[in-house]
């Protein structure tokens, strides 16, 4: 038995484990007294289901994954067109993200992510860094343009965004020059023009303005942010308690156990319950870019830089997004949302590393 | 590994450690601004959406009848109201719903807006008395506008539909003009008394509003309960009228037009008061149909007025009383005074008729066969002043002050009032004298006023003031208050010339115009009028005329003659002679008050125990003065 653990690194599986267990019993209370009062048990059977997924993970070389790194790629790819057809494509909301696996709804775009990296993480090891050419990298940026492009006709731009973690990597491993950094702005800024003017659905741009002046609009999508920001302040110091937040329990605060489920552990565990979920979370970015950085081949130093990135956005974005400084982008907070498809996806990308970690034997 | 490039590749690493602490960082600092600096901003805004005050409407008084029956009741009803903290802003979202409910988006916007401005949190009602259909509706359109609410609250029941109408009036929010013309007696969306008794007590009748402190959820349902303030119903009132003779009064007159009114003599309680076409005060609760709308508003039969005390009409030998009384106070004649009638007399030069040719007759005999050329000859040597300070003394010019709102004083005729009324032509004619001896001309008369002189006649010479007031019940003690009316005013009636009128009065009904409806074993006393609508149609072919240019049917008395307990004035529009349609509803009237009604002793009036009360609570009842 102890064996069979011995992959696991504890210095980031516990504050995962922690992390877990506060999303959890903030789902239980977000969701007591609805129709959906029972979402925290699946949520527990999502996590341990996760939790072996990553014990296999973990277990298996990681040089191995990677040789089978761009079969994975291309089964996710399969995946999201499957999304994409009728039929196959469970359409809620407007939106076709999901596929109907055995009764559950599955979100493919969740699990690209992660091997979209990996197999980017395997492209970029297998070349040392000064040989990589700016074709190589173009090549390497359209396996990730790929894919968000698929997203995107889902349509899910929150998802899509965040796939762009991704791209971190290229400056890592190139180094970053001013003159990029200026192209950048000034592509950044006539893509932002052109989408605003082109791309951009009407919703979407509603979105962007109500970031911008949420009082403007507190009953329309403005409300949403407001009322966060509201149960975020009422939790005050100390929190009002467990299952005590009035905008929680009262419903004031909407989508609660899975974009805004960090509003109501804020609101109901107060600034201290923040402290402490803010300082796990860096506790397990820092842990995987130790790990990274004790990585022995190059794939795998990428590819825990590359998560770390993945995991940093995703808390940066939705944790400042409930609090109202970034837009609402309709981005889960790992360990805390509730969901199936994001919830595997996570502890396989935690998997690679733990089996990194193992491999490289590190104090 | 190349060594360069990972000591290169471990500083990059150090620098997105480095981030990634900057960003836990930040996040920290927007968690401190937002629940440590505004967390009091914030509590207090969670607690304003949160924690509501709802007004809970206080019941109406229930108003029952003199013997206890209900007239009117309360229920529970759904309304769908927007609460006062809740109106909305949007404009499209009110534009949304005013099309959902078929509403007029404008003046719901004007009402949002008034609403917005006035102190209390009293709630704009939408759409009330909700059926189930309209209950599923509220609730679809309540899912897409969190603002709307449903709420439970009293409404009217009015009992008997149309049987009461306009004595009972109905309820309805307060009108604009009413708010600008009273500032601060009412508030905005206030639901108050609109007419009849129901608006004459409505400060009796209305009850103190209740609040509620709750906790409600993002749809406005209330989860929790704080605190309570009970609302204080109004307080039950009591009527003087009788259903029972009530719907008698209703019943005869079927689809006729006209007005009856009963009065007790002991007090001037109104047992039944009658307007026909009634009017249902159920009807007014409603946002009225197009259908109700031409019934109520668009009809020549005008059946919102209350003609018993609104309606002007000739009041015809009914008004002969008045002449005789004058004429005998004057001394102008005596009662043993005869003229002969020749069925025809010419006076300043215009010819004047009378029904028959009666030959000679007293004044008793002229009463009793309702001898016009008799009365010609007295209005020949009278002046019109004279008539009319007879009539003032005996209260037929006043109001009869009747609570009910907006009375209208009986018209008799003088000098005086010519020159008001007909500014072009304020001279006074010799010849108008003659028409108003018959009741013709320019006289008009209220049946309640007509009804009030009777009572004097009946009590000899008491000038009672009618009322439907009778007593009120107090909900904290279950103890009865009793309305003292204002004292009769004795108007000094000769008691010789009393029994002369008194006389002529019998004589109607036993020998004279009106003995066809002579009750066995009661003296029922009175006067038939026939009043013409219009001088301008050529009377000979009177039987085809078109209905509504006939005469006016009366009946003007009181009953027993002995011991008079009641008076009574009936008018039928367009029906003819009064002995013929006016007299018979008075003598049903009568048939069932004196000798139909269930043999329970008639309640005694205001001042006295209130024996229906007392029998069912035991209690005895306080007294109070009128108001």
């Amino acid at each position: 038995m102890r064996e069979r653990f011995r992959a696991l690194d504890p210095y980031l599986l516990v504050p995962i484990l922690v992390l877990m267990f506060m999303g959890t019993l903030t789902i239980f209370s977000a969701s007591r007294g609805t129709v959906q009062s029972s979402i925290w048990l699946k949520q527990s059977l999502w996590n341990l289901i996760g939790f072996a997924l990553m014990l296999f993970v973990s277990r298996v070389r990681p040089s191995r994954i990677f040789n089978w790194s761009a079969g994975f790629y291309i089964l996710g790819l399969l995946l999201l067109l499957a999304v994409l057809v009728p039929g196959i494509g469970k359409t809620i909301g407007g939106s076709r993200r999901w596929i109907l696996i055995a009764g559950q709804t599955f979100q493919p775009s969740e699990l690209m992510k992660w091997l979209a990296l990996l197999f980017v993480a395997h492209r970029l090891g297998t070349k040392p860094p000064d040989y990589l050419r700016a074709a190589d990298l173009l090549g390497i940026t359209m396996l990730v343009v790929f894919p968000m492009l698929l997203v995107l006709k889902q349509p899910d731009l929150g998802m899509t965004l965040s796939f762009l973690p991704i791209f971190m990597l290229i400056p890592v491993i190139k180094g970053l020059r001013a003159r990029w950094v200026a192209l950048g702005l000034v592509a950044v800024s006539i893509f932002g023009v052109f989408a605003w003017q082109k791309v951009l659905k009407p919703y979407q741009k509603q979105r962007v303005l109500t970031f911008l002046n949420p009082n403007a609009d507190l009953q329309g999508k403005g409300y949403q942010i407001n009322q966060s920001r509201i149960a975020i302040g009422a939790g005050g110091f100390f929190g009002q308690g467990f299952t005590a937040g009035s905008q929680t329990q009262l419903n004031f605060l909407p989508v609660k156990t899975t974009d805004f489920v960090f509003s109501v552990w804020a609101e109901e565990r107060g600034f201290l319950g923040v402290l402490m979920a803010l300082g796990l979370f860096g506790m397990v970015l820092n842990r995987i870019l130790e790990i990274g950085r004790a990585a022995k081949t190059h794939a795998e130093t990428y590819f825990c830089i590359g998560a770390a990135c993945l995991f940093g956005l995703h808390i940066f974005v939705n944790v400042g997004m409930v609090v109202g400084i970034l837009p609402n982008k309709g981005i889960v907070l790992p360990f805390f949302s509730a969901g199936g498809s994001s919830t595997l996806s996570y502890f396989l990308g935690l998997g690679v590393i733990m089996g990194v970690h193992y491999r490289t034997k590190m104090k | 590994m190349d060594l360069r490039h990972r000591s290169l590749l471990q500083k990059r690493i150090g620098f997105i450690q480095g981030a990634a602490w900057l960003m836990i960082l930040l996040l920290v600092c927007a968690y401190a601004w937002v629940q440590i600096i505004m967390r009091s901003e914030m509590q207090e805004l969670a607690l304003r959406q949160a924690l509501k005050m709802r007004t809970t409407p206080a019941p109406r008084g229930i108003i029952y009848d003199r013997n206890g029956d209900k007239l009117v009741d309360n229920r529970r009803a759904l309304h769908l109201v927007i609460q006062h903290e809740d109106l909305p802003t949007d404009a499209a979202e009110v534009e949304a719903v005013a099309a959902a409910l078929q509403l007029d988006p404008e003046s719901l916007k004007r009402k949002i807006q008034v609403g917005r401005q006035a102190p209390g949190n009293r709630l704009l009602v939408l759409q009330d008395n909700l059926d189930e259909a309209g209950v599923a509706k509220a609730e679809m359109l309540r899912a897409r506008y969190p603002f709307l609410s449903i709420e439970v609250a009293p409404r009217r029941v009015y009992m008997g539909d149309d049987l009461a109408g306009h004595a009972l009036g109905y309820v309805g929010e307060v009108p604009p003009e009413l708010l600008a013309k009273e500032p601060g007696k009412f508030e905005i969306g206030e639901i108050i008394g609109r007419s009849g008794f129901e608006a004459a007590r409505n400060d009796r009748l209305k009850g103190i509003d209740g609040q509620r402190q709750i906790l409600v959820d993002h749809l406005g349902r209330e989860m929790a309960l704080f605190g309570i303030q009970e609302p204080k119903p109004g307080r039950s009132v009591y009527l003087t009228m009788d259903a029972g003779l009530q719907q008698i009064l209703r019943q005869s007159f079927g689809p006729e037009q006209g007005a009856g009114v009963v009065i007790d003599l002991r007090d001037g309680g109104i047992l039944a008061l009658y307007s026909s076409p009634s009017m249902d005060p159920n009807i007014f609760l409603n946002r009225l149909s197009q259908e109700d709308v031409d019934k109520y508003y668009r009809n020549p039969s005008r059946p919102l007025l209350n003609r018993v005390s609104q309606g002007i009409y000739a009041p015809g030998s009914t008004y002969k009383l008045l002449v005789a009384l004058a004429a005998l106070e004057k001394g102008i004649i005596t009662p043993a005074t005869a003229f002969t009638c020749g069925g025809r007399k010419t006076y300043y030069n215009r010819e004047f008729r009378c029904d028959a040719v009666h030959g000679t007759l007293s004044l008793v005999q002229a009463i009793a066969q309702s001898c016009d050329i008799y009365f010609y000859e007295l209005g020949m040597r009278m002046d019109v002043d004279e008539i009319h300070a007879t009539a003032m003394k005996y209260g037929l010019t006043e109001l009869t002050g009747i609570d009910l709102p907006h009375e209208i004083a009986s018209r008799i005729p003088s000098r005086e009032w010519k020159k008001k009324a007909k500014p072009k032509d304020p001279k006074w004619y010799a010849g108008e004298t003659i028409s108003v001896a018959i009741g013709q001309g320019a006289n008009g008369v209220t049946p309640l006023g007509l009804a009030r002189f009777y009572a004097m006649l009946a009590t000899k010479g008491k000038v009672l003031t009618p009322h439907l007031f009778y007593g009120t019940r107090n909900e904290e003690n279950g103890q009865l208050e009793l309305f003292q009316p204002l004292p009769a005013r004795d108007a000094g009636l000769d008691p010789k010339i009393w029994s002369v009128l008194d006389e002529g009065l019998y004589q109607v009904v036993q020998n004279g115009t009106a003995r066809a409806s002579k009750i066995p074993g009661l003296d029922m006393v009175g006067k038939t009028g026939t009043s013409q609508v219009t001088t301008f149609v050529d009377r000979s072919h009177y039987s085809t005329l078109a209905k509504h240019l006939r005469d006016n049917a009366l009946f003007a008395g009181y009953a027993p003659r002995d011991n008079p307990q009641i008076a009574f004035a009936v008018v039928v529009e367009n029906a003819g002679f009064g002995a013929s349609s006016a007299a018979p509803i008075a003598k049903k009237l009568c048939e069932y008050w004196f000798l139909e009604r269930p043999r329970k002793p008639l309640p005694p009036p205001g001042g006295k125990l209130f024996d229906a009360f007392h029998l069912q609570t035991g209690k005895t009842p306080v007294e109070v003065t009128p108001p």
